[in-house]
């Protein structure tokens, strides 16, 4: 069975805990996504979104603090204006904008970042592969 | 004397004091009853008036406080013996046994796994269970497990399954000797237990909760994983009722008001509705005790936004439905109809109470305590105990969180003030090797992975996840261990960084958000630079959430190593640089605040400027003529005034204003309208505030309509008037200020009683609209009721008329409360017209400091910084930062006394190693990052024309980073090439 | 002193790097002084044939400009690569892929259909679309493959140097050649352009980097004073190599980006994303909900086109994905 690659980039004080937070109460989700730790979401770049998708990545998850909790103040406004931008150029790309995810856990979220995981799993597994460039 | 303090207590306020000493050079130790830190706010899904996820905010002081080098924590442990006197103190703490070796404990939990034995969690309010082996929580610090010897039935599972050999049965209580030169006392506060509340059914009724219950079940950590159902069925409840003033404001059982029930409910109603937008959420409440910074516009959201229904009575029972288990609330409404109404659940909004330990506290410190069982404190002096011994948080009173954390750090600044002459003389500073110069050396990594017991190994393959590793570039080193951060593998990492010339490490374990400091220092005693570190979380990450799929745990395990490894071949050395502090500061505001906050420096052993625009000190305080509790103010400035003039640190400017500020934090340069330039390395906002003068209700027009303040004035010299009309709110909560001013209802009663003593035979009348008399300020409302002041509400609908007929003043006011009309013919009409900040914009641009909507400075962060600002080194006090009574402006300016001196204690503060940088060849001037940057960091060379990152505050958080769209700024140890590697290591070749 | 060999060669272009050959005026005279010109299609009758006749190496320096679209082209480059000494990647085209690389957002099919069938001035009742060979009663005439993706010159074989711009400017290809004569060019592989981004030539003044709404260009005119961006104007110049004068912003208009990207930057669209949404709406950041999050995005009417004016073939992603 297919199964999709993820990365996440997860920031250090929300979501990162949010997702160690999953593994202390052991909630259980599926293994596709491997995580890349930054300082804060704002630190993910619309560059290393695109070069995930070209090094094998079927979705990418950026996960930060929520709207108003983040560690360095407003990071994450800038985070999500970014995603906004590029998820509307993802599109002119043609791959489809919900191979890319951003999400707010804070770090007692354990059960939301699972469950993040788990849906963005599923809904990768229906859109299959990713398919990039091609022709001639 | 003796450069170590003691803080009892490790909830916020604890953990806050803490870590300002230990951050000013003082060794700390933090005593807590309880096995963890972290106070009640650890329970907290969120915080008002910001909805900040509570766990998030304060998780990062627990580690920092769990981690600090200069703190030491005793938990589990009471206080049994004090002697000694100031500067000098002896205390005697019992350690009760946990049953688990503290140093061999990991943390893992895979005791509490096989522990057969259940108990009620208390940190889920008794909601859900735990085992009879436990932590609290899963960030709880430290992370050592306990075993409940009360439920522990002695089977022996734990000691077996524990690898780490860590579970001691045997273990007895033991005692230790602490030597201290103060002691700060933060023991916190109960919650009011409602069982003593027969008529709400508390515990007989399954659907009727505490607002602490009612803040685990809304959590995504609580018992319901952050679903709001109610406790009887399950059920999600359409309809919720919040009683306020369970338990507070009652004859019957505390009658002072608890200060953050109303808001708090608010915030809990707000979250429900965010989980479920079709619920009913009603608050029956007597007064809305919205008073503090933001909360008057969160209570307005509420209603118009969330559209919570707020209802004005006191229920007096509940009745429950034995079938539904629906609940029926029977209620008398202001205008006098019984009705009756339906909830599927109901939150009693619990008061706060001293802890049961006060009593104990109280005799074996010797410090007295107040009629209600907190500690008895004094206006002029709320931080203080008695000597050498000082107070924060609700061990003093009822109070927020805010409050206590700017009350934590004035007690820091008190506590440390008697010891200042033993400033770092008992701090630890570790020694480390000289550090290898691997900079020109091929990498040659070293990969460690670990099985934690069998939480890793269990279900992730380590030998061959290690196998794996060995085939990695550059890896020229693989090793497994049982558990990597137990003292042995420290010495084992060390051994073979030498033996094997390793200039990587990176290690395969838990999270690096707890465990990283550790390793960093293992192997910078091996002689490598910290950061020549990597770590990669293949348990909490992976083993605790793929049990069930232990192949591919295993694969993702390698993927996890095989990033880390790329990115580790990247590493760099990174040193902290350092600049130089002026150790003194700057104080602009010569009122209370300045005053209080200028001495404070000074005693620390600063030196200090007090900036004044007027010729004299004082400030607003010059005004006040009594206190309700019956202190000369006057006096008390006199004395203030006295003392910072003989100060040999102090320098008074008075006539001058600042005209220039330039610098940054440990080195501002600031110009005064004198033309006198001083050096100084923090500065203190205490600009004050000052009355709003109102523009309504004939003021300015017929003298006999007047302002508290002026009423004040008018008191200390006598009054005649037969009859006075207050009228709170006049020109607050409305259009022309959004905000309540804290302090207009308690002004008003103040001086109410005062004219009621001066003229037995007045009648006074208060017009206001909700009574916040909050906290002990309420037995003084009690007071003005018994002593017949007319208390009439009215609504803003309906406010009060002022007319002018013939010479005489009428005023028509409509008593909401009995819905009634009436016409007062008073002699002297008084408005309580609140407080209004100067005009601070000039200020808030020279110090690059923001303003809050409503014109006074606005804080780092609303719940936790509520002294500084963003912009490191400069903090605020008093009115600037919002209006306040006396006491709190003291607190308020002794806290910016203590985040001051984690500043201008130290010869040269050291920058952040995790920072941005430019690269000064690729960087075009196009100042895209400057505004990225919410500390202020990044300014232009106007002569390069480029920009440039102050190293000091830059807190690396990379924003600015990722916005260069040259890729000239560059964030250490997570730069570009870094970042790229792991995603290009991604998928396995 | 042998004169020097110089070669010219035209693939998917506009014609605009031949006409900025000519555009450094007389001095091209110096040109033709020192070097003669061995092979330029549009100025010489010099056939492909003979330019396979050529040894190895025969020609000195070869200016290539325009991107490759078809066979022809790259057959061109691999031919022209083997005989030349230097290869020179003249112009946004030949470096970027330029303008004709925006086809890249369609593939053949679309293309064909659409030029050859769907425009409503082509009358092509037979609905043909170019074929690689078509027999003629005279024989058999072939045709070069038309490809999905245009590339840029390096993608095909290997260049020595970069001279960006569309068209280079008089002064770089004078610079250039100059370079060439005195024998003093960089290190292989480096562009012949300044490492900094425009803002470094850019005259206009700087107050505060913070975008509060977008305009086009035809919707404003700017102040010729303030930078661009901070009028609403999406101004490229952030992120694209100086070494053009600031020509656009002196005439009042936007940087788009022929210049291509500043040297550490792997995807010119991506970090204009970055930078543009970080500074787009700063002010009162805290205040957005989502919705006005999206009207304020959306206000960047097509932004890969308009990040990627002359890049996408050199992109991460270089192209559409074409579904199968
Ligand atoms: S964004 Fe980058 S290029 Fe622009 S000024 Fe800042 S560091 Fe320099
Ligand atoms: S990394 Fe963050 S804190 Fe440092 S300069 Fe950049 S934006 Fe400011
Ligand atoms: S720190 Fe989590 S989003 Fe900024």
């Amino acid at each position: 069975m297919y199964e999709p690659k993820i990365i996440g980039f997860l920031c250090n004080w929300c979501s990162y805990a949010a997702a160690d937070l999953a593994g202390t109460s052991r909630i259980q989700y599926p293994s596709n996504m491997r995580a890349i730790r930054v300082m804060c979401s704002s630190r993910v770049d619309p560059e290393h979104v695109l070069r995930a998708f070209v090094n094998g990545a079927d979705g990418v998850l950026i996960a930060g603090c929520h709207p108003g909790d983040c560690h360095y103040i407003s990071g994450n406004y800038k985070t999500e204006r970014k995603y906004v931008l590029l998820r509307e150029m993802l599109e002119q790309f043609g791959i489809d904008p919900r191979r890319l995810r951003l999400e707010w856990c804070s770090s007692a979220e354990g059960g939301k970042f699972a469950q993040v995981v788990t849906e963005m799993t599923e809904e990768l597994k229906t859109l299959g592969p990713i398919e990039l460039g091609a022709g001639d | 004397m003796v450069g170590s303090i003691m803080v009892v207590g490790g909830g916020i306020a604890g953990m806050q004091a803490s870590l300002d000493l230990a951050d000013s050079g003082f060794r700390v130790y933090l005593v807590d009853k309880a096995p963890t830190i972290g106070g009640v706010m650890a329970q907290l899904d969120k915080t008002f008036p910001t909805l900040d996820c509570s766990m998030c905010i304060m998780a990062p002081k627990l580690v920092a406080t769990g981690r600090h080098h200069n703190i030491h924590l005793l938990t589990n442990a009471v206080i049994t013996n004090v002697e000694g006197t100031p500067g000098n103190f002896t205390v005697t703490v019992t350690m009760k046994p946990r049953y688990v070796n503290a140093e061999k404990c990991t943390g893992c939990g895979l005791c509490a796994q096989y522990c057969p034995v259940e108990a009620v969690n208390e940190y889920d309010e008794r909601l859900t269970l735990r085992r009879g082996i436990y932590v609290d929580y899963p960030q709880a610090v430290p992370l050592v497990y306990a075993i409940d010897r009360e439920k522990c039935i002695g089977c022996g599972l734990c000691e077996n399954i524990c690898q780490a050999e860590a579970i001691e049965y045997h273990q007895t209580p033991e005692e230790e000797q602490v030597n201290v030169g103060a002691i700060i006392l933060a023991a916190g506060f109960d919650e009011f237990e409602p069982d003593t509340k027969k008529e709400y059914g508390y515990g007989r009724f399954k659907n009727v909760v505490t607002a602490t219950e009612f803040e685990r079940i809304l959590s995504a950590s609580g018992p319901f994983a952050g679903h709001v159902v109610r406790p009887s069925d399950g059920e999600v409840p359409g309809r919720i009722a919040f009683l306020q003033c369970v338990g507070s404001r009652d004859e019957n059982s505390n009658k002072y008001c608890s200060a953050v029930c109303c808001m708090y409910a608010t915030k809990e109603a707000i979250i429900a509705k965010e989980h479920n937008p079709d619920l009913e959420a009603t608050i029956f409440f007597m007064d809305m005790r919205t008073y503090g910074k933001g909360f008057e516009q969160f209570y307005k959201r509420a209603q118009s936004e969330y559209g919570l229904r707020y209802t004005r009575s006191r229920v007096p029972c509940i009745e429950a439905d034995p079938e539904t288990q629906n609940l029926l609330l029977t209620y008398e409404t202001e205008d006098g109809t019984i009705t009756k109404e339906e909830f599927d659940m109901v939150v009693l909004s619990v008061g706060l109470e001293p802890p049961k330990s006060n009593q104990e506290l109280s005799s074996i410190f010797g410090v007295p305590l107040n009629e209600y069982g907190f500690l008895d404190w004094k206006i002029f002096e709320p931080l203080k105990a008695k000597d050498g011994i000082y107070a924060c948080g609700a061990f003093s009173g009822p109070k927020d969180i805010p409050d206590t954390v700017a009350q934590a750090s004035g007690a820091a600044a008190m506590a440390s003030g008697v010891v200042s002459g033993e400033r770092g003389t008992l701090v630890e500073e570790k020694v480390y090797p000289e550090e290898l110069d691997v900079a020109e050396q091929p990498p040659r990594i070293g990969v460690f992975v670990c099985w934690c017991g069998i939480n890793i190994g269990g279900i992730v393959n380590v030998p061959e996840v290690m196998e794996y590793a060995s085939t990695l570039p550059n890896v020229v080193f693989v090793d497994q261990n049982l558990y990597t951060c137990s003292q042995d593998t420290q010495e084992k990492i060390k051994q073979a960084v030498e033996e094997h010339s390793l200039n990587r490490v990176v290690v395969a374990s838990c999270t690096p958000r707890t465990h990283e400091p550790l390793f960093q220092s293992t192997i910078r005693e091996a002689g490598l630079n910290p950061y020549l570190f990597e770590m990669t979380n293949i348990r909490d990450q992976c083993s605790w959430v793929h049990m069930h799929t232990p192949e591919e745990a295993t694969e993702k395990a390698k993927d996890l190593v095989r990033m880390a490894v790329a990115k580790s071949n990247l590493l760099e050395p990174l040193k902290s640089s350092s600049v130089e502090v002026t150790q003194s500061g700057l104080v602009i505001g010569g009122g209370i605040a300045g005053m209080t906050a200028a001495l404070g420096l000074a005693q620390q052993g600063f030196t200090v400027h007090l900036v004044e625009k007027e010729d004299h000190l004082g400030g607003l305080l010059r005004d006040i003529r009594y206190t309700v509790s019956g202190e000369d103010p006057q006096e008390y400035l006199t004395g203030l005034e006295q003392s910072l003039r003989d100060h040999p640190n102090v320098t008074i400017h008075t006539q001058a204003v600042v005209e220039k500020v330039e610098g940054y934090v440990g080195n501002f340069t600031t110009t005064l309208s004198s033309g006198e330039e001083i050096n100084h390395g923090i500065c203190v906002i205490a600009v004050g505030g000052q009355e709003h003068k109102p523009t309504s209700y004939l003021y300015g027009e017929d003298k006999r309509v007047i302002t508290q303040l002026e009423f004040e004035d008018m008191l200390s010299k006598g009054v005649k008037a037969k009859t006075v009309v207050m009228i709170n709110c006049v020109e607050s909560r409305d259009d022309t200020k959004e905000y309540c001013s804290r302090v207009c209802c308690s002004e008003a009663v103040k001086n109410a009683l005062q004219l009621r003593e001066q003229n037995p035979d007045a009648t006074i009348y208060i017009l206001y609209r909700d009574m916040r008399t909050y906290a002990f300020r309420e037995q003084y409302y009690d007071k003005a009721r018994e002593a017949g002041v007319v208390f009439m509400r009215y609504d803003p609908e309906t406010k009060p008329r002022l007319e002018k007929k013939d010479k005489s003043l009428v005023l028509y006011a409509h008593d909401s409360a009995l819905d009634l009309d009436f016409e007062l013919h008073p002699d002297l009409v008084v408005l309580s017209t609140g407080v209004s900040p100067y005009d601070n914009s000039a200020l808030s641009q020279m110090l690059k400091v923001p303003l809050d909507r409503d014109g006074f400075f606005l804080e780092a962060h609303m719940k936790l910084r509520p002294v500084d600002f963003a912009t490191d080194g400069v903090f605020m006090a008093g009115l600037a930062h919002s209006p306040k009574f006396i006491d709190e402006t003291i607190s308020q300016a002794f806290g910016t006394v203590a985040r001051a001196c984690t500043i201008v204690s130290k010869e040269r503060i050291e920058t952040e190693p995790i920072i941005a940088e430019v690269d000064e060849e690729l960087c075009c001037g196009c100042q895209v990052c400057i505004p990225m940057c919410p500390y202020n960091a990044r300014e232009l060379d106007e002569e390069e024309k480029i920009v440039k990152v102050n190293e000091v505050l830059c807190k690396g958080c990379g924003s600015c980073v990722a916005a260069c769209p040259s890729k000239a700024a560059q964030q250490r140890h997570f730069r570009d090439s870094q970042l790229s590697s792991m995603i290009e290591a991604f998928v396995r070749r | 002193m042998d004169k020097l060999k110089f070669a010219f060669y035209w693939a998917a272009s506009c014609g605009g790097c031949e006409i900025a050959v000519l555009d450094i005026d007389e001095k091209i005279l110096n040109v033709v002084e020192k070097a003669d010109i061995v092979f330029w299609p549009v100025a010489l009758d010099t056939k492909y044939k003979d330019v396979e006749a050529f040894q190895d190496k025969y020609i000195d320096v070869c200016f290539f400009n325009g991107a490759i679209r078809t066979s022809e082209h790259e057959e061109m480059a691999h031919l022209l690569r083997a005989k030349s000494k230097t290869l020179v990647a003249f112009g946004a085209c030949a470096c970027f892929g330029g303008i004709p690389g925006l086809a890249n957002v369609s593939d053949r099919d679309e293309i064909f259909d659409l030029v050859y069938r769907e425009l409503p001035s082509v009358s092509n009742p037979d609905k043909t679309t170019p074929q690689l060979t078509y027999t003629a009663p005279e024989g058999e005439l072939t045709l070069p493959q038309f490809f999905d993706t245009v590339k840029a010159l390096h993608q095909v074989c290997d260049v020595d140097y970069f001279l960006p711009g569309c068209p280079p400017t008089p002064e770089m290809i004078e610079q250039a050649v100059t370079a060439i004569f005195e024998g003093t060019l960089p290190s292989k592989g480096s562009t012949l352009a300044p490492e900094k981004a425009l803002c470094e030539e850019c005259p206009l003044e700087i107050q505060e980097k913070k975008i509060p709404f977008i305009k086009r260009p035809y919707q404003v005119t700017p102040d010729g004073k303030r930078c661009l961006l901070e009028q609403g104007v999406i101004c490229m110049g952030i992120n694209t190599r100086a070494g053009c004068g600031a020509r656009c912003i002196k005439a009042n208009m936007p940087c788009r980006g022929c210049m291509g990207p500043t040297p550490e930057v792997a995807d010119q669209g991506a970090k204009l994303v970055s930078a543009i949404a970080s500074i787009l709406g700063v002010e009162g950041e805290e205040r957005m909900t989502e919705k006005e999050i999206e009207a304020l995005i959306a206000q960047i009417k097509d932004p890969l086109g308009t990040f990627y004016r002359y890049t996408l073939p050199i992109s991460l992603l270089r192209r559409k994905v074409i579904k199968k």
